[in-house]
């Protein structure tokens, strides 16, 4: 499955999320959201936004100073 | 302890609150602005509760210190009768604007520096110097300006000070110790029922640990000043944990190293930096990150000079007057806490707009 990719790299908070924010309200339901992130922060946040938007934490994981978020439409 | 000079226990008393205050909010994420950030864009109010909690503890703290006589809380420059209601007004909203666009308020960037961000040092340096003019130098005249106009003298009231139970004692004459204590009782049991009443908020020990240990390092700093520091001969200035002013006086110390001396503020910012640099390190999670393009460095340079200047006329920050200037009651400091939030909100707003004309549109929009 294609995701499309934000990159969020060199941004900090709170950029990322809401980069992200904007980027998954153009997304059909269903199709994911790839977001590259360094801030440390990210991981946190990530994690709070998918749980009040119930949307869908993928994959959380990290890649030397990068960290790599899928996150899936739900709604 | 008694040979040591008082200075020098003031300025270890503040590199260990600052320690305590740089590793905590490394570790558990405690940010003012991500409190904001999470309550606009996600709803999540968890960082809010764990600044509201940090006011509640160090509120009753506070309280109790003064009340027990240890420390006398009218003493702090937040309690003055000169009641500077414009500059907190306008320089809170210029401080919770700025905040938005630098990543994070004065003591976040010390906590993003210590963790290796160099768009925080360049921050921390631009914040310090536009501090220091709004206090000394060229921006000092419009300050001036604003405190000569607008500032009101309780003092032509009858009131010797701004608590804000002292002035509700006086408009319904009650007397002035039994008005303090209800306001004190008040505040800090609506803000802990408003902490507490959430679920999620319970839950989430990172952000109770943080809102605790944080609003702990207030009354810690009314100790080491106030009860430490107070020399028979030369008592050092009753004073907490705050992040404007300090960080120009901390530049300032380390361009005039010889013939300067150090203070509590200038010791706080050096533990905060050191703190967050050690649990960062102990953590993994240091690393040195820069600005990514022109745009990201703008914002990174106007909201370190919002912050700077509004800092100064607000008579604080999100921690010094939002946690600690709370804590005293001050009306100036409530005044000052919630136009920092205000203006957090219209930088959340202006960020997801992307112009200042559509944020203000937002921000009506809703309502």
């Amino acid at each position: 499955m294609t995701s499309q990719v934000l990159d969020a790299k060199g941004l900090n908070c709170p950029l990322p999320i809401l980069k992200a924010k904007k980027a998954l309200k153009d997304l059909p339901i269903g199709a994911t959201l790839e977001v590259l992130a360094t801030d440390p922060g990210s991981v946190a946040d990530f994690e709070a936004f998918c749980r009040a938007t119930s949307n869908e934490l993928i994959e959380s994981t990290q890649e030397g100073n990068v960290y790599r978020f899928v996150i899936k439409h739900v709604r | 302890m008694g040979e040591l000079p008082t200075i020098v226990i003031v300025a270890t008393g503040g590199f260990l609150v600052g320690l305590v205050f740089g590793a905590t909010a490394q570790r558990t994420n405690f940010c003012t602005m991500g409190a904001i950030s999470d309550l606009v864009l996600m709803g999540d109010a968890r960082r809010f509760r764990a600044w509201t909690l940090a006011i509640a503890v160090a509120t009753i703290a506070t309280q109790a210190l003064h009340f027990s006589g240890a420390i006398d809380i009218n003493k702090s420059i937040y309690l003055t009768p000169n009641l500077g209601w414009l500059g907190a007004i306008v320089g809170g909203a210029m401080f919770g604007f700025g905040m938005t666009l630098a990543g994070g308020c004065g003591s976040k960037t010390l906590v993003r520096l210590g963790a290796g961000n160099l768009k925080s040092l360049v921050v921390a340096i631009v914040l310090g110097i536009v501090a220091y003019m709004t206090l000394r130098g060229l921006l000092a005249l419009l300050r001036t300006q604003i405190e000569g106009t607008a500032n009101v003298d309780l003092k032509a009231y009858g009131l010797d000070n701004q608590n804000i139970g002292e002035i509700a004692g006086a408009l319904f004459g009650v007397s002035s110790d039994a008005a303090r204590a209800v306001a004190a009782i008040v505040a800090a049991a609506a803000f802990l029922i408003y902490c507490f009443k959430d679920a999620d908020f319970r839950r989430s020990a990172a952000n109770v640990i943080g809102g605790l240990v944080i609003g702990l390092m207030v009354p810690a700093g009314w100790i080491v000043t106030g009860i430490l520091g107070a020399d028979e001969f030369d008592p050092v200035p009753l004073a907490s944990i705050t992040f404007v002013a300090p960080v120009a006086d901390s530049l300032q110390y380390l361009m005039t190293f010889t013939g300067s001396t150090i203070n509590f503020g200038i010791a706080v910012v050096g533990g905060v930096i050191v703190g967050s640099f050690l649990m960062a390190v102990t953590t993994g999670t240091f690393r040195i990150e820069s600005f990514v393009d022109s745009g990201d460095m703008l914002r990174h340079l106007s909201g370190a000079a919002l912050m700077g200047a509004g800092g100064v006329l607000a008579l604080g920050c999100t921690i010094g007057q939002g946690i600690t200037g709370m804590s005293t009651l001050a009306l100036g400091s409530v005044l000052a806490w919630l136009s920092i939030v205000g203006g957090g909100y219209l930088g959340m707003k202006y960020l997801e707009e992307g112009s200042f004309s559509g944020a203000v549109r937002a921000v009506f929009a809703r309502g």
